[in-house]
């Protein structure tokens, strides 16, 4: 009989755009839903007689939660799959701006909107991610890009979108209904249907999601080839041997990522770089009113930023998925952040309304760069089966440079009257941490490099573990790595998997 | 033409100055007017005409105009006002049951004292907070700012309030509009997306087990096939 002996890899395409626009819906919620409700602020602070610090607290409270309960929802996603964890997250992001409408007192605004609501993003933001891993990796920089985009179309969405539904029903009514849209996050956790393309790695750390995987019921890329008798023998055998204490809190979240080298590279440059990345495009606008720019065009200056983002991302997605840009995608990464720490340091420079303009221009270029390959180079780096653990550690991790950020660059201001020092802090900071990445990742490569040709003058083995150690000349044999040996099997699979599809 | 805020009493000086590129007109006669007063003393000098004037009241409040007549007639007017309140074009929108919160605010100015009043047909009603004071209250959060509470409202509160503020020399109202809906307006559209939702995710997952099947169906034939074969 034909029975397959091992998944094969991500379908890059069919299916996977539908998840990559559930995705683009689910991550757009995440990141824009805390800018998008600052529209409100202004009569609540006057409904509840509070000062306006203590409002923008909500967003505040929000935002920190969908970064900091990345672990929590990297720990679900690890033993439930991204699918329930976003619907449950939609449903959470409902309630929660629901119950918002009938709070009473600003602490239960905190409660409600804060929280809750946005350990809902959370629980959206990082699964769709994930689940981008799992369906791509060849076209994994576009599908990211694409993804990705989804944060400032939301963004423009959403801002006249609350605007309306504040000027028709006030702000409860406009909370509750916000409640109901947030549902639709449900419908886009609908669309990432499970699929079982990731390793089944054998050593200590069974990833919950390669098991999880072949339970989970088939997809229609021809998955079920492998049916849950084909589990390789080695990891059934893994299991029955008993696993001690720590290789039980690995299978909920990897912490062994902490030895990895490219992971710590990540970590650390990305964490730099967060204390600098969002301070300016909250402080844009008051420094164009500061230079004597009326506010209708400070307003429009964020929506040209907007704008070249949402173009900029899958551009930059397109562009990082090319054959000579993929293999170095770490250095398009890091060139990206000195370059938007670049034009935070030129900003100064810029005089008058159109040296704004351009500044912004440049501003959402970069920041589309980045945006876009964010979370591909730590793919990248670790490999989809590792990601779904790492990407809740980066966030968490990121959480507290990302709050402190903008506030630092308050401070600046306020001491020294003058915005340029914020830019130059923020520019500085960035210079640094994309310099940083550059070097660490070159040094990474060579390491990398070494450790390939060693390994291959090794006989192979195939039950070794290959989590994605990307290699200048392995990018394209990243997951799924069983050795030459069952290379003939492999074809033989993607022969039957055309038949079936031609049925 | 130029506006000038008063709040309180003062000592004003308003001088008209004759540009340049006018000098070459002669035999030039300035009058001064309030309205259709005219105003008598005059202080001239060389090509600058002004009056002083000591506003106490609000009747010396309004338009003063100097107009230089000569071969052609060219001239400036100055508003006197008082300083304006500004209030909310766009209605305050709040639900029946809950409180609204209404603000008005002074820009530069301190008034003396702030007075509500609530459009009832054609007229407007003051509102006595001291009175039903279970259902107003106003609070003078600061100096230039003011706050109308209205609790518990129900579908009389909507409709137009002002906010009075005195000054010194008069006083200035700001507008605003108060609507209150009922519970069910907003809960239409919340239930129609609800609605939505829920049929795109049946949607969604029905049309998942019919491609499941489908690929089962063809997997079964394929493998009768191959059974065939053997």
């Amino acid at each position: 009989s034909p029975a397959m002996s091992r998944a094969p890899g991500p379908p890059d395409g069919g299916w996977g755009w539908v998840v990559v626009f559930g995705a683009f819906i689910s991550i757009g919620f995440a990141y824009a839903f805390p800018k998008g409700i600052a529209i409100f602020f202004k009569e609540i602070q006057d409904f509840f007689g509070t000062s306006y610090s203590e409002i923008a607290w909500v967003s505040s409270i929000m935002l920190a939660t969908t970064y900091g309960a990345g672990p929590i929802s990297s720990i679900l996603v690890n033993r439930y799959g991204s699918r329930p964890v976003v619907i449950f997250g939609g449903l959470l992001c409902g309630i929660g701006m629901v119950s918002a409408a009938f709070c009473t007192s600003i602490l239960q605004l905190y409660i409600c909107a804060g929280f809750i609501t946005g350990f809902g993003l959370a629980l959206n933001l990082q699964p769709s991610v994930i689940i981008i891993g799992k369906y791509f990796l060849k076209r994994r920089p576009i599908a990211n890009g694409l993804a990705m985009a989804g944060s400032p179309v939301m963004l423009c969405t959403l801002a006249p979108l609350n605007q309306f539904l504040f000027d028709n029903f006030g702000w409860r009514g406009s909370f509750l209904i916000l409640g109901a849209i947030l549902l639709n996050c449900c419908v886009a956790g609908a669309l990432f249907r499970p699929i079982g393309a990731s390793t089944a790695s054998v050593k200590t750390q069974v990833t919950e999601e390669g098991k999880g995987a072949l339970k989970e019921e088939v997809t229609k890329d021809a998955v079920e080839m492998s049916s849950p008798m084909d589990v390789p023998i080695e990891t059934k055998m893994q299991e029955e041997g008993g696993k001690d204490c720590c290789e039980k809190i690995n299978q909920y979240l990897d912490f062994s990522l902490f030895k990895h080298r490219g992971f710590l590279i990540y970590l650390i440059g990305n964490v730099l770089m967060f204390l600098g990345f969002f301070a300016p495009i909250v402080f844009l606008a008051p420094y164009a009113k500061h230079i004597g720019i009326d506010e209708y065009s400070a307003a429009f200056l964020l929506s040209i930023l907007a704008i070249v983002d949402m173009i900029a991302r899958p551009t930059t997605g397109i562009i990082a998925n090319s054959k000579w840009v993929r293999p170095r995608i770490q250095y398009f990464f890091s060139f990206s952040i000195a370059f938007n720490g670049a034009c935070h340091l030129l900003c100064p420079l810029a005089s008058g309304y159109m040296g704004l303009v351009i500044y912004s221009i440049f501003f959402g270029l970069a920041f589309g760069m980045v945006c876009a390959m964010l979370f591909e180079t730590l793919m990248d780096l670790v490999g989809a089966a590792r990601f779904t653990s790492a990407v809740g550690l980066v966030t968490i991790a990121e959480c507290c440079t990302i709050l402190l950020g903008p506030p630092i660059g308050g401070t600046l201001i306020d001491t020294f009257g003058d915005y340029k020092y914020m830019f130059i802090k923020c520019g500085a900071v960035m210079v640094l941490a994309g310099t940083f990445l550059f070097i660490m990742n070159y040094y990474n490569y060579r390491v990398l490099a070494k450790e390939e040709k060693e390994r291959k003058a090794k006989e192979e083995d195939p039950k070794s573990v290959r989590t994605a150690n990307e290699g200048r000349n392995n990018w394209n044999k990243e997951t799924i790595q069983d050795g030459p040996e069952l290379e003939p099997l492999r074809e033989e699979q993607e022969g039957l998997k055309k038949e079936v599809n031609g049925t | 033409e130029k506006n000038i805020t008063l709040d309180r009493a003062t000592g004003i000086e308003l001088s008209c100055r004759l540009d340049n590129k006018y000098s070459h007109l002669k035999s030039l006669q300035v009058t001064w007017k309030k309205g259709n007063e005219t105003i008598r003393y005059i202080n001239k000098t060389e090509s600058s005409w002004s009056i002083q004037l000591r506003i106490l009241d609000n009747s010396m409040l309004g338009s003063y105009s100097c107009t230089l007549k000569g071969k052609e007639e060219i001239g400036a007017m100055f508003h006197l006002q008082v300083p304006k309140i500004e209030g909310r074009e766009k209605p305050i929108v709040s639900y029946e049951g809950d409180t609204a919160v209404m603000m008005c605010k002074s820009f530069g100015y301190t008034p003396i004292a702030w007075t509500w009043y609530k459009t009832n047909g054609s007229e407007q009603i003051a509102i006595n907070d001291s009175l039903l004071a279970d259902k107003y209250v106003i609070n003078r959060i600061s100096a230039n700012v003011t706050h109308l509470k209205i609790l518990k409202l129900t579908k009389e509160d909507d409709g137009v309030y002002w906010c009075e503020a005195a000054f010194e020399l008069g006083k200035s109202k700001g507008k605003l509009k108060l609507k209150v809906l009922s519970l069910m307006v907003p809960l239409k559209p919340f239930l129609a997306i609800v609605a939505e939702v829920v049929i795109l995710v049946t949607i969604v997952f029905l049309y998942e087990m019919y491609s499941k099947k489908k690929e089962k169906c063809a997997e079964d034939e394929k493998e009768f096939d191959q059974i065939e074969q053997l």
